[in-house]
């Protein structure tokens, strides 16, 4: 590991650094989904839904892309810092909101299509 | 870290996240190609349609991005012989990318966003 230590931070193994790169990555790759579901709900498919409907639901997904947008390098850091200090990670509830986010517009769709 | 364990694991974990990086170009060529892209029906006047200039401009947008971002990526891992070694401390390099490439990623990201969420409330 690199030798030079700013006092008071311990060296980081690059193992870690490489895992948190991924998972920043990982988040900006469900960024990208999200936004790509945006694109097609609200240019592509042509559902026949009333029009408030299919805006809103593209939109919550949107919203949601710009969200994790927003979270992925923030979190990046944070959990650069903690490597580097040492201290607890705090897990946040973003995955849940993502997930139930998800599941909730895949109802939505699924309803739309049925009724 | 010890020299045994150094042997055992020659330069996967970078491998990995430049694989994580190159799915992440992946995925945003195809997010410009899905704006590109008129409704799914012809003539369909059931969803908004975007200026076809827009559309064109936000996939060269994506296009340019990620060859930025892959041009980068492609000359540090050149630099630091295929991420095994960082040639300013003789260690594997730290991360794939640098922390500024994973801004302009951000800040393209959030601007496509911006794009999709404008071109909707603004008809």
């Amino acid at each position: 590991m690199s030798t030079e230590v700013p006092e008071g931070e311990q060296a980081v193994d690059y193992r870690f650094t490489l895992a948190n790169e991924r998972t920043f990555l990982a988040w900006i790759r469900t960024a990208l989904a999200l936004l790509a579901g945006a694109v097609a709900v609200l240019h592509l498919l042509p559902l026949a839904w009333d029009e408030t409907l299919r805006t809103v639901v593209g939109l919550l997904l949107a919203v949601l892309a710009a969200i994790v947008t927003v979270y992925a390098p923030v979190r990046w850091y944070r959990v650069q810092k903690v490597m580097r200090r040492g201290g607890n990670l705090r897990m946040s509830v973003l995955p849940l909101i993502t997930t139930f986010a998800v599941g909730l517009v895949c109802l939505v769709v699924l309803l739309g299509n049925l009724l | 870290m010890n020299p045994s364990e150094e042997r055992r694991d020659p330069g996967l974990q970078p491998e990995r996240t430049l694989l994580s990086w190159q799915r992440m170009l992946i995925l945003l060529a195809l997010v410009g190609l899905l704006y590109l892209r008129g409704p799914l029906e012809p003539g369909s006047t059931v969803v908004p349609e975007v200026a076809p200039l827009l559309r064109v401009g936000f996939m060269g947008f994506t296009l340019l991005l990620g060859a930025g971002l892959g041009l980068h990526l492609w000359l540090r891992w050149r630099r630091t012989s295929h991420g095994v070694r960082d040639p300013r401390t003789g260690q594997p390099p730290l991360s794939v990318a640098s922390p500024w490439a994973m801004a302009v990623l951000c800040t393209g990201v959030m601007a496509m966003t911006v794009t999709v969420v404008a071109t909707v409330l603004v008809p």
